[in-house]
């Protein structure tokens, strides 16, 4: 074939569809996908694990002191372990990861952003705080008083850290994300959920029987109340859900997100053992890292 | 990305005086803690795009690339018409759009047609940032690197942005791209530099047809309105002004279009959102959502204690 017969050929044949570039652009998506990918759930499980530990902690242990403040000893420098991997994890995932910094020379409440890098700053001093002087305490160092004082103090900045995620995951213009009006109820009680199991599992590892007994009944109450942000949550996702997803895989995914709280809620009803406290816990944030990893996907995936 | 661009950009920059790894680090650190005193407020700027007389030559996008030295995105073609530039990024601030509207039998359907182009017409818009008045971009940025300057347009600080992409997931235009080269937001800039030496932007000034109009918004409004009205004198009903003035969801925009179709037809959104509208009672529900787990959480404390 020459090159003018292809010519021809090209004229009669146009490669698009005419009807698909009367519609312009309609049918492209508008907004662009922030490079928020899996780091970002792992953040949200990390952030609320962190958060949640230290709240459920703090809460329990100025409630009643006497039972348990040999676990929170335990739980503060856990909890600043799991902070520290989650930072790592927020910076790495900046652009320009040496101007991490550059966060901290304005405080703007508008960004959810700012909001949280300034709350995670805070925290983070009490924490170390905290987790310090409950490690000087086990070397027979024991400063009770500044101690609990850094736990007062970490309460607001930690609740800040743990309540602006889900705010900044859906405050944008993202498909999906912008009609998540629940992802930050969800996400701050699921923090609260997540360190109460965690500190179940620590008391129970410690051999703390008193705390444990209690935290298993608050565990079984937690995974019931945070029930209500999830079915709220899934229901504002239910219209990018349906576009993304077939009926089918929306079931299967419905169901193993209801078997991660149905199976620790029959653990713990079942029987108080270590084993199954364990079992419970894993589950527990198994579902929490899959409701987050499923958000973050949304509109990496989605035709909207 | 050319690989001519990442390999220059790798490179030290040979006007940089030699530094020390302690006078590298401690200027890193106070660097963006510096901030420079506020320029005075002048009359506020922006663009008006009349597409009806873009002609799709594409030389805005030349201007644009060549004024602000942006590296070739390399050439792809899409298939998607002339568009072969296919989008906004961190390395393409203006983006000509073209919209084929040809019926199967030669004439256009009646609900687009013009009556100026009985038969077909092409509709073409160059695109770029919207410089909002109440942006969600800056609004979200966590470090202050976009600012709205002097001139009221939207401006990102290369040097202080550090590539948190809030303003990407926040942008309802698709605008703002973070680049792989630096690993920054980048996009136009309404080119500050040359108005602050009182010349026009790079684009404003290459468009043979006028289709891009710079000056004072209050201006462009009033010339924009004119410019509808003549349009619907001479029969075509369907010009209208998008982004000019403020709608319940959406603040005015100091670049602002007129179009004759759909917004989505131009690949812009039916009524734009301010996400930052809903943060509020984000945040209550957040906060309720994390009380409510406390209260619980105190209450079994409280009743199963000795």
């Amino acid at each position: 074939m020459n090159a003018e017969s292809r010519s021809q050929q090209a004229l009669a044949q146009p490669p698009l569809q005419k009807t698909a570039s009367e519609a312009g652009y309609a049918d492209m998506p508008v907004t662009k996908v922030p490079g928020w990918y899996g780091t970002i759930a792992w953040d949200a499980l990390l952030n609320g694990m962190a958060t949640g530990l230290f709240l459920a902690t703090a809460v329990s242990e100025l409630a009643a002191p006497a039972i348990f403040r040999p676990v929170a000893k335990v739980a503060y420098p856990v909890a600043l372990l799991l902070l520290l991997v989650d930072l790592g994890m927020l910076v790495s995932d900046l652009g320009d990861p040496l101007r991490f910094h550059h966060m901290l020379r304005v405080f703007k409440p508008t960004s959810p952003m700012s909001l949280g890098t300034w709350c995670l700053t805070i925290f983070s001093l009490p924490l170390t705080a905290a987790a310090g002087l409950s490690l000087l305490a086990e070397l027979g160092w024991d400063f009770e008083w500044a101690r609990i004082l850094a736990v007062v103090l970490g309460l607001l900045p930690a609740f800040g850290s743990a309540a602006y995620k889900g705010v900044l995951l859906s405050t944008n213009a993202q498909p999906g994300w912008k009609d998540a009006r629940w992802m930050g109820g969800y996400l701050t009680n699921s923090a609260l959920l997540m360190g109460c199991g965690e500190l179940l599992v620590l008391s129970a590892l410690l051999g703390q029987t008193q705390a444990t007994a209690v935290l298993r009944m608050g565990f079984v109450a937690l995974l019931v109340v945070n029930l209500i942000p999830l079915s709220l949550l899934f229901a504002d996702l239910r219209p990018a859900h349906a576009l993304l997803y077939t009926r089918g895989q929306q079931w299967r995914v419905g169901a193993l997100i209801a078997a991660g709280t149905v199976i620790p809620v029959g653990l713990m009803l079942l029987n108080g053992g270590l084993p199954f406290l364990l079992v419970a816990v894993m589950v527990l944030l198994v579902q929490s890292w899959a409701v987050r990893f499923v958000y973050v996907k949304i509109p990496h995936t989605s035709p909207l | 990305m050319a690989s001519r661009e990442m390999e220059l950009s790798g490179l030290t920059q040979t006007n940089d005086p030699p530094r020390g790894l302690l006078a590298e680090v401690a200027e890193r650190l106070i660097y963006p803690f510096q901030h420079g005193k506020a320029p005075e407020p002048q009359q506020a700027t922006g663009f008006y795009t009349d597409t009806t007389v873009c002609i799709g030559c594409k030389a805005c996008e030349v201007a644009c690339k060549q004024w602000n030295q942006l590296p070739s995105d390399g050439f792809n073609w899409s298939g998607n018409s002339y568009d072969n530039t296919a989008e906004l990024s961190a390395t393409t601030w203006r983006h000509v759009k073209f919209v084929e509207q040809f019926s199967a039998e030669g004439s256009a359907s009646e609900d687009v047609v013009s009556p100026e182009s009985p038969f077909s017409r092409w509709l073409m818009m160059s695109d770029h940032c919207k410089h909002c008045l109440a942006a969600p971009c800056h609004q979200a940025c966590p470090t202050g690197a976009i600012i709205q300057n002097e001139f009221e347009n939207v401006y990102i600080q290369a040097d202080i942005c550090n590539g948190c992409s809030s303003c990407v997931a926040a942008c309802p235009f698709g605008v703002i791209t973070r680049s792989d080269m630096g690993g920054h937001s980048h996009k136009c800039t309404l080119c500050y530099d040359r108005q602050r030496d009182g010349l026009e932007p790079a684009c404003a000034k290459a468009c043979p047809t006028q289709s891009i109009h710079f000056g004072p918004v209050e201006e462009l409004r009033e010339r924009a309105r004119q410019r509808v009205e003549e349009l619907h004198q001479r029969g075509l009903a369907q010009a209208y002004l998008y982004g000019d003035v403020p709608t319940e969801t959406y603040s005015e925009m100091h670049s602002f279009y007129l179009l004759v179709d759909r917004p989505s037809v131009y690949g812009l959104p039916e009524a734009p959102f301010n996400p930052w509208l809903h943060m509020m009672g984000d945040y209550v529900r957040s906060v309720t959502g994390g009380l409510a787990a406390i209260a619980v959480l105190l209450a079994v404390v409280f009743l199963m204690k000795p």
